[in-house]
């Protein structure tokens, strides 16, 4: 094991990078995918990686660790760890340093140990390598960091394999792998992004305590802005592979300079504030193909306060104050942008419920077989809600709480095991009735990755008006034609997309697409799973925005499901809690939100970082003690 | 964890019970099929038509075709499987004189095509990327294509005929006592100390074995070579990097640790082909083993025998799927343990 | 599908498999152009000639003759005939059995999947070599018989195989959504299931001809395949395996024309599967 550094003399950063540049070959064309990155990480210290997806934060951990992707490489700056250049390093160095002196918390923790051996045995090769040589030595260490990571019962622990533990506590024996070297850097890649929300906090708080103690310097990649802001010391915001600024954190997040980082906060839906329109960007970030045609700053086409000259030449990096960095010639008008939308108005909800449901039950057997009894397991139990005309209500939860099931049993793609659901007054657990309804298409449902929602064998045109094509009802292609144009504008899509493939669209697009496709026959009620989740702040702000304006402009009830609380503040008037597939507290968002009566409701709205940089975040508060 | 995997196994044993009811009842049904009269065949040719019509009555061939298949499960549930109409022998003992001399040759036939299989996975798993991937699974699609008797004859011709340097009839010299203890010629013959019956038979064994294990070994090659593909494709590989571990600990220490369960699976599939191969493989080189028995019933259309023999080949071939199934819960936590 | 098709052309392996199996169809077709004399031919004065190139080698006959002074290369040819005719009809058929089967499994589940399941099996319980053996003594000798067998005992791999298939592409959300767009069963087999099962059906067919062509092989070695007067390189090998030592080429010859072909229908399995399958095409496996 490496000795840290003296106390005293912390001189020496444990991170620096120096004009970082890193490229990929494209069309025999060099592109950078990051370009004259500069940061300073003193030891001891978080530095926040923040920005969307494609900005090129996941880069710089894999150019620290030096396993780019094929095709990319470091083509200038330097990246020094304690003084030595990682680029230069002769490869033996470098992997004597990884694990040892840097250590990386992945992303997806139910992938990263090996499926096939135990805990132990990937623990204790871990610190084999390390320098301990008594395996009861290493199994000691094993526990003792086990322990630390709060893990029950560490020494039966050992002996269990990676499916029999749940992603938090996967997440914590990574934690525990990373800092049992004493690292002096450690990398931690969105290590809660993966994982249910009311996992984060704890999960965060173990990484800051983990590193209070041993003293590690840390980089958190992040797309949440306020969690860098609670989180971390420095915080530095990257846009299209540069970093547009840079500073210590709750000074950059409570008064942004650059006008990326402003429009991003207010693209965020908030869970105080009065609620407004969100601010929607145009478009997305440019790929790393457009940038190779881009002059001038790169945000430029995105951005409210553009000048020409942006758009000539690149703006240069300077400092406005004592160690705040900013890349943009119009830093000074930044805190002018503001949402000039008028606040949402309060849709009419009419009395009539279109959607009644009661006492609904959904059981499941399994373990059935020749020799082994039959178990139920209970996916929903005695749901009961209602949802009127053009009202939306939102359906919160964590993963395994019941949602998606009670979604499926909805639209009739599962039999519920009990209770009633009426739609417009028809008992829809009538198997006649049902098809009634789906041919009436009064109910519809949008899936939630785009990715599995969409054939990708059918072209757009196809896809939105494929209500068209079903059962009897033969549409001409003209009249679908028609309406695939009708559609597109309506959803905000570009008619001369209508001949693409779901591959040739972007994230953004695609779900656009899955909403029109429910949109053909306007429905009376729409359910919507997740539709938001793993998107960017700012497409999802885009979307959000379009459902508020589809119901305005053509009139339905949605049933939002989402694990996003912020987002289902903006959006739903009304909030049904899930918790282990019963409804545990329903009722209008702002007093539910406001006063949480269930402990469930509590842990769901303690997950969420405070909208302001300065309030303090309770669940990360290290005088609060963890449950 | 015994436990579990033989409360596993008596189970999927159970199961296979009802399947091998079915299949015996199929190949009944198949059989009867034929128009071919059993009480005729074994009768001398001066028999009279009464006297066949007698020797029907006693065969119960008269009997509605359900009913003649309870009687032949009756007996066989009692170990009389039926005489052999063209050896007038029990089919049993002509069943339990030839398994043996199959089963071993299967045996060795897998052990070659496991080495060979493994060896040229890891050989091919090594060249990807290289200038020599194209070539190496050109080659491993050219030897797939080759199958077992086809091999058979290849090496006959080459190493029998033309190059006199292997016997290629029959499972020893002629000449040679055949010690009979277990019926594994190899080990009666090293039981016995005769050490001259044991070199003579490996020297029979060679070609057949080879012939069979260059056939097989293909399919295992691929399989382990998209395996490790996939794997080295996973999270924790990356992760195991990240940690420092080395190239060479990777790919022992967990690489092929996880490719080994799609591998043996698959080659536990494979043994159960390769031991109905054994057929041909006999056939080309006289090897006295139950596969050529089958073909000599076959051509004399004798239905005891053939039922019996194709019986004795769907058991082992389920027994063998079963032990499969069964290890690969073994190495498989997820399915080892909740 | 018109991207994948020309995905597939640009293939290497797929382009040679496809020259390879062009030469054996114009044999097939084009036989009784191409053969220098009929199969059926017998010339008992030159018996086992060796070819044109050996020693004691006739222009006449440029691959020699067999035992009966037959013409080895005509033989050949024809031989082509039988091994296509054998490979197209009998992986058609049981690329229909076995698909349609697969589908309505993978795609209904429950209780049909269940029996389906056990049916297979059960068929698979049978070593294949010694099934298709003890059909050809219920079905009779004759081209049409082995057809009928091949179809029989491999319809088994072909359910197995695009079950696995099914039952993944069924899991897409959109198959889902296609029934709540009023999608009948039917529709949604045909219309959003099918497609997807394409390019591993295709490969499937490819490789069970090259699977169709050597249990031919099989049958007419053992004597249990097409009828004595039709030629069948299965037929050659057995023949010239009893005069192995007088002439080496009558056994070399057949056996090289069956790898030939073997291995062209496995190539363009291999490749059709590479350059259809869309995520191993990107991951360039």
């Amino acid at each position: 094991m490496c000795d840290s550094p003296k106390r005293g003399a912390r001189t020496v950063l444990a991170l620096q990078a120096k004009n970082l540049t890193v490229s990929a070959r494209i069309d025999g064309a060099v592109v950078p995918a990051i370009r004259g990155l500069s940061f300073d990480l003193a030891p001891g210290k978080i530095l926040g990686l923040v920005g969307e997806s494609g900005a090129g934060k996941s880069m710089v951990g894999r150019a620290i660790a030096q396993l780019l992707p094929a095709g990319f490489a470091v083509t200038a700056g330097a990246l020094l760890f304690e003084g030595e250049d990682l680029a230069q390093m002769a490869p033996a160095r470098r992997r004597f340093l990884l694990g040892r002196a840097i250590a990386f918390i992945p992303q997806a923790p139910m992938t990263a140990l090996n499926p096939v051996r135990t805990i132990g045995a990937q623990f204790d090769e871990h610190l084999a390598r390390l320098g301990e040589d008594s395996r009861n030595d290493r199994r000691e260490r094993a526990i003792a960091m086990l322990t630390a990571a709060r893990l029950p019962n560490a020494c039966a622990l050992l002996g269990r394999y990676p499916h029999q533990l749940s992603g938090g506590m996967c997440q914590r024996v990574l934690i525990a792998l990373a800092f049992s070297s004493n690292p002096r850097l450690v990398i931690a890649d969105e290590p809660t992004t993966a994982l249910d929300v009311t996992m984060h906090p704890q999960i965060l708080r173990l990484i800051a305590d983990m590193q209070r103690q041993h003293g590690t310097a840390v980089i958190f990649i992040t797309h949440d802005l306020r969690l860098a802001a609670q989180l971390c010391d420095q915080v530095t915001v990257m846009y299209a592979g540069r970093a547009v600024e840079s500073g210590p954190a709750r000074a950059v997040l409570s008064s942004p300079a650059h006008p990326y980082t402003r429009c991003l906060q207010l693209a965020n839906p908030s869970m105080r504030a009065e609620r407004r329109a969100l601010y929607v960007m145009p478009d997305q970030m440019p790929s790393l193909r457009q940038l190779q045609n881009m002059s001038g700053c790169h945000f430029a086409p995105r951005c409210p306060l553009v000048t020409e000259e942006c758009r000539r030449i690149e703006p240069p990096t300077v400092a406005i104050s004592a160690g705040r960095m900013v890349a943009c010639i119009r830093a000074a008008a930044t805190s002018g942008i503001a949402s000039a939308q008028r606040p949402v108005a309060a849709p009419d909800i009419s009395k009539r419920p279109v959607l009644q449901v009661e006492a609904l039950a959904k059981h499941y057997a399994i373990g059935r077989g020749l020799f082994a009894t039959a178990h139920t397991a209970t996916a929903v139990r005695n749901a009961s809600f209602s949802i009127a005309e053009n009202e939306f209500v939102a359906l919160v939860g964590e993963s395994g709480s019941g949602k998606s099931t009670i979604a499926k049993l909805l639209v009739g793609l599962e039999q519920p095991s009990g209770g009633r659901i009426l739609l417009n007054g028809e008992d829809l657990t009538d198997a006649a009735a049902r098809r009634r309804a789906l041919a009436a298409a009064s109910i519809q449902m949008v899936f939630q990755d785009p990715q599995s929602a969409l054939n990708p064998r059918r072209r757009v045109a196809s896809i939105v008006t494929q209500a068209m094509e079903a059962g009897s009802r033969h549409a001409s292609w003209d009249e679908r034609l028609a309406r695939t144009r009708e559609l597109l504008g309506e959803v905000g899509v570009a008619a001369d997309l209508a001949a693409r493939l779901p591959g040739q669209l972007s994230g953004g697009q695609r779900q656009r697409i899955n909403i029109a496709r429910a949109l053909c026959h306007i429905p009376k009620i729409l359910i919507a799973d997740e539709i938001v989740s793993g998107l960017d702040v700012s497409i999802q702000a885009q979307l959000l925005n379009l459902l508020a304006r589809l119901r305005a402009e053509l009139g339905f009830a949605m049933l939002f499901i989402s694990h996003d609380l912020s987002v289902v503040r903006h959006l739903c008037s009304r909030v049904l809690v899930m918790y282990r597939g019963e409804i545990v507290e329903q009722g209008p968002i702002d007093a539910v939100f406001d006063d949480p009566q269930h402990p469930h409701t509590r842990a769901l709205l303690s997950s969420v970082p405070p909208d302001a940089p300065e309030t303090a975040w309770s669940s990360l508060d290290p005088a609060v003690p963890t449950e | 964890m015994i436990a579990t995997v033989v409360k596993l196994m008596a189970r999927r044993l159970l199961a296979a019970i009802p399947i091998l009811l079915v299949v015996s009842a199929l190949l009944f049904c198949v059989l009867r099929l034929l128009p071919v009269d059993p009480a005729a065949m074994s009768m001398p040719p001066t028999a009279t038509i009464a006297e066949i019509e007698v020797k029907r009555r006693e065969m119960g061939l008269d009997r509605p075709l359900p009913q003649q298949y309870l009687i032949w499960l009756n007996d066989a549930l009692h170990g009389d499987f039926g005489r052999s109409i063209v050896f007038r022998r029990e089919a049993r003992s002509l069943v339990a004189a030839t398994l043996p001399v199959t089963i071993q040759l299967a045996l060795a036939a897998m052990v070659l095509a496991a080495v060979l299989g493994v060896g040229g996975g890891l050989v091919m798993f090594h060249v990807r990327g290289t200038l020599f991937e194209p070539l190496a699974d050109f080659v491993s699609i050219l030897l797939l294509s080759i199958p077992e008797f086809l091999w058979g004859l290849i090496l006959l011709f080459v190493f029998g005929v033309a190059l006199h340097l292997l016997p290629f009839t029959g499972q020893v010299a002629p000449g040679l006592p055949l010690p009979h203890i277990t019926g594994f010629l190899l080990l009666d013959a090293l039981l016995v100390g005769r050490f001259d019956v044991f070199v003579s038979a490996c020297q029979h064994l060679i070609l057949p074995a080879v012939a069979l294990g260059l056939a097989f070994s293909p399919t295992i090659m691929r399989v382990l070579r998209s395996s490790l593909f996939d794997i080295y494709h996973e999270d924790y590989i990356e992760q195991a990097r990240l940690r420092g571990l080395s190239e060479g600990h990777i790919l022992l220490g967990h690489a092929l640790k996880n490719a080994s369960l799609p591998t043996l699976t698959l080659a536990g599939v494979q043994f159960g082909i390769l031991f109905s191969g054994t057929l041909l493989v006999e056939v080309i080189y006289s090897y006295p083993g139950m596969g050529n028995l089958m073909v000599d019933a076959v051509r004399n259309a004798d239905l005891p025998l053939i039922q019996t023999i194709g019986l004795t080949y769907c058991v082992v071939v389920l027994v063998i799927n079963t032990a499969v199934d069964s290890l690969y819960v073994l190495l498989n936590p997820k399915l080892r343990v909740r | 599908m018109a991207t994948a098709v020309s995905r597939s052309l640009r293939s290497p392996r797929v382009l040679i498999a496809l020259g390879m199996i062009a030469c054996i169809a114009a044999c097939a077709v084009f036989a009784g152009f191409i053969a220098p004399h009929d199969p059926g031919d017998q010339n008992l004065l030159s018996t086992l000639t060796p070819p044109a190139w050996a020693a004691g080698g006739d222009q006449n006959y440029p691959f020699g003759t067999d035992s009966l002074g037959r013409c080895v290369l005509s033989r050949l040819i024809y031989g082509a005939r039988t091994a296509m005719l054998v490979a197209i009809f009998a992986s058609l058929g049981a690329m229909v059995i076995g698909s349609v089967l697969a589908h309505v499994s993978g795609y209904f589940g429950g209780a049909l999947d269940w029996i389906i399941g056990r049916m297979v099996d059960v068929w698979m319980s049978f070593p294949p070599v010694i099934l298709s053996l003890i059909l050809m003594v219920g079905l009779g000798v004759g081209l049409g018989k082995i057809i009928l067998a091949i179809i029989l005992v491999d319809w088994t791999r072909f359910c197995r195989v695009l079950r696995s298939d099914v039952l993944i592409v069924t899991r897409h959300d959109y198959i889902a959504a296609a029934r709540l767009l009023g999608f009948t069963h039917w529709q949604t087999i045909v219309r959003e299931v099918l497609p997807a099962t394409l390019p591993l059906l295709i490969t499937l067919v490819s490789l069970e001809m090259a699977i169709a062509v050597v249990v031919e092989a099989i049958l007419s070695f053992v004597g249990l395949g097409v009828a004595a007067d039709q030629p069948a390189w299965g037929q050659m090998i057995a023949d010239a395996r009893q005069y192995v030592y007088q002439s080496p080429w009558n056994l070399l010859l057949p056996i090289l024309a069956i790898i030939f072909t073997v291995t062209a229908f496995n190539l363009l399995g291999d490749g059709l599967r590479r350059s259809l399958d869309v995520r191993l095409a990107e991951a360039g496996r």
